[in-house]
């Protein structure tokens, strides 16, 4: 256990020292822009007047050598009239963001919700399915289903997402009117937005469960089907091809004939032993991939035009308004961080020989 | 040779040929196919019937019909071709050199340079990529905007040559420095990978017999790396590298689409289909909006992806847990 305790506390030290490196990454990026583009790091509504600009300018120190700023931009920097600290992105500040009308801070905890959910309800299918269809392509070697998986797996690595979500709305939604696109319907966001209506987590399908509104359920699960079919997709194909190679690198081990010769049915030989040792590896990918929604949802939440952070970052994008991005990309990296950290703790519970590194 | 006869006995992958060889073709005669209007100042500008709002279903006129602003999608399919060459093609060039670089510097050298050139790949891999794209491509485009002349501008200029085969005399056109950021972007959160799996071959093969006889009769460094350790630990990489460009036109199309990559009205197959974003509702009257388009970048990445599939079987089974690593 101890090696096990020593390579968690490994894990630990190193999490600090990348997202120092991220934050100065992202700094220099964030120092490509001039001194007027970087106010609204610490001003929410630049006056109009004259020469206010040059003086907010000297005010904050924008004109300062650049580690000074990145140490005011992470420490946060005291503002000379009224005493308070400003910024800093250790406190939590990550600016003013113009497509948001909000600090940055208050859109992600705006639009996180819808992004949760949606994450939420497309984790479970995702790697259940996926993971499902690798074994069944493994145990099906070279007959024609495995054959017609591997087609299914090349074809869907090759559609973008955002072709695959046009095609599904395209059909299921233009012409078949089935799953609409939105979080919900207009008749279910009035009476979500209604005083008898408690928000719990802002996560509608949720929200639903807990009031006792099925009907509402049932509607935000509607709205959710195509987003979560066009975030999963992707991964289908990959676990498939994963999950397949690993699954048949394990059924050619020495200890599966062992196991047949013992006269165990081939079901329990597949179960018992070939699945839990050929799933180690689909384990971080799995994880990984969870992560990796991050990315996904930027796509999907466009298309679906689902009001959470990945839509969020497309809108201030196109908009230039970089604090926000930047803000947002920071907020994913640590997400992504803490997920990787946990994801290798994981990995190392499973696999005792990555312990030993 | 024996690589290219295997591709060429294996169905998927000769599909793959077969596919690729069109777009190629395609690519070449889009000046027959498509002809631009001689009167045109950039033949990559989608020429428009009219300015309509309504896109218009597919006629004699225009076989594939017209989108939103009426241009013609036939064309845009045609010479988005060209676009999608030159941007994958390009980004996979510079990817893959600087990844080859750093990689073969830390393998090489070891010790602190290997420490400190991995920390840094370590750090560009905590981005997710797409994210990381479109962030990139918001701040340069901001910064291009300004129109200041600085080493950015020498950087866009390098890859306009590259890729338009633009002499670096020339001002940018601004029509292209929008593409430029969206490529600018993908390759500075590209590298990684190679820099990694490169790194890790010159590691195994630097401990080889012949590469410590090398050393022995007293090659220089850079004979050693060149003539002994390059060629066998790199080579298969540039040319699975290769293989990724479809990815790349996959991830330049998604910029596009988000409207950060092509500009509005340019020949290049993710902005063609962000048109249809307006049209949802009616997609299934305006199917061709997305559809043509959409099924330009599905068989080019799919030609891609059923080559490469095979060239890693091919090439070397080791291979396939790359990326994983």
């Amino acid at each position: 256990m101890s090696s096990m305790l020593s390579f968690i506390i490994r894990r630990l030290l190193i999490l600090p020292l990348l997202l120092i490196a991220v934050t100065i990454l992202i700094f220099s990026m964030l120092s490509m822009l001039t001194p007027y583009e970087r106010v609204s790091l610490y001003v929410k509504d630049i006056p109009k007047r004259q020469g206010a600009m040059e003086g907010l300018i000297k005010k904050y120190g924008l004109d300062d050598p650049v580690p000074v700023q990145y140490w005011r931009w992470m420490a946060g920097t005291k503002n000379p009239d009224t005493g308070e600290i400003e910024g800093g992105v250790l406190r939590g500040n990550l600016g003013w963001s113009k497509t948001g009308k909000g600090t940055v801070w208050e859109v992600i905890g705006r639009r996180l919700p819808a992004t949760a959910e949606l994450a939420l309800w497309t984790a479970i299918p995702m790697i259940g399915i996926g993971i499902y269809l690798g074994v069944v392509s493994a145990v099906n070697h070279n007959k024609l289903l495995d054959q017609i998986l591997r087609v299914f797996s090349i074809v869907g690595w090759s559609i973008p997402v955002f072709v695959f979500g046009l095609i599904v709305l395209l059909f299921f939604y233009a012409k078949l009117g089935w799953f609409p696109p939105g979080r919900l319907s207009d008749w279910a966001s009035q009476v979500v937005q209604s005083s008898q209506f408690i928000r719990y987590t802002n996560m509608n399908s949720i929200d639903a469960l807990l009031n006792g509104r099925l009907d509402i359920f049932r509607d935000a699960v509607r709205h959710l089907v195509l987003p979560v079919i066009t975030l999963a997709y992707l991964d289908w194909a990959y676990l498939l091809r994963v999950t397949r190679s690993s699954m048949l690198d394990t059924l050619n081990q020495d200890y599966m004939t062992t196991a047949r010769a013992k006269g165990l049915s081939e079901n329990k030989v597949i179960r018992r032993h070939a699945l839990p040792n050929a799933l180690i590896p689909v384990v971080t990918v799995g994880a990984l991939m969870l992560i990796g929604l991050l990315n996904g949802v930027v796509i999907t939440e466009t298309i679906f035009n689902i009001p959470g952070m990945g839509s969020f970052l497309a809108e201030s994008a196109i908009s230039l308004d970089v604090i926000s991005v930047l803000g947002i990309t920071m907020f994913n990296c640590l997400i992504l961080l803490v997920g990787n950290l946990i994801v290798d703790i994981l990995y190392g519970v499973i696999d005792p020989r990555i312990r030993l590194r | 040779m024996d690589v290219v006869r295997r591709l060429l006995k294996n169905p998927t992958s000769l599909l793959g040929i077969i596919l690729l060889l069109g777009f190629v073709f395609v690519a070449i005669a889009a000046p027959v196919i498509a002809p631009p209007a001689k009167s045109s100042r950039n033949v990559y500008l989608i020429p428009r019937d009219g300015f309509g709002n309504q896109p218009k279903p597919p006629n004699e006129k225009h076989i594939m019909g017209t989108t939103e602003g009426q241009y013609d999608i036939l064309y845009g399919v045609v010479w988005g071709t060209r676009t999608a060459f030159r941007v994958g093609i390009v980004i996979t060039l510079i990817t893959t050199l600087i990844g080859l670089i750093i990689g073969s510097l830390a393998g090489f050298y070891g010790g602190w340079v290997d420490e400190v050139l991995m920390r840094i790949t370590e750090v560009f891999l905590v981005f997710p990529f797409l994210l990381a794209a479109i962030t990139l491509t918001s701040v340069l485009q901001t910064v291009y905007g300004r129109g200041e002349a600085n080493f950015l501008v020498v950087l866009a200029k390098g890859l306009a040559l590259l890729t338009f085969g633009q002499s670096p005399a020339k001002d940018l056109d601004p029509i292209q420095i929008q593409i430029l950021t969206g490529m600018l972007a993908i390759i500075v959160f590209g590298w990684m990978t190679y820099a990694r799996v490169i790194r890790g071959n010159i590691l195994s093969v630097k401990e080889y017999e012949y590469a410590l006889a090398a050393r022995l009769i007293g090659a220089s460094d850079m004979r050693i790396l060149f003539r002994h350790l390059l060629p066998n630990a790199v080579f298969p990489v540039l040319v699975l590298a290769s293989m990724d460009i479809g990815s790349y036109v996959l991830t330049f199309a998604a910029l596009s689409f988000l409207g950060l990559g092509a500009q509005r009205g340019y020949a290049d197959w993710g902005q063609m289909i962000s048109f249809a974003r307006s049209w949802i509702p009616s997609l299934g009257q305006y199917w061709f909006i997305v559809v043509y388009p959409g099924l330009a970048i599905i068989l080019f990445v799919l030609a891609w992806n059923l080559v490469g599939d095979a060239l890693r079987d091919v090439l070397d089974p080791r291979m396939r847990g790359r990326g994983n690593d």
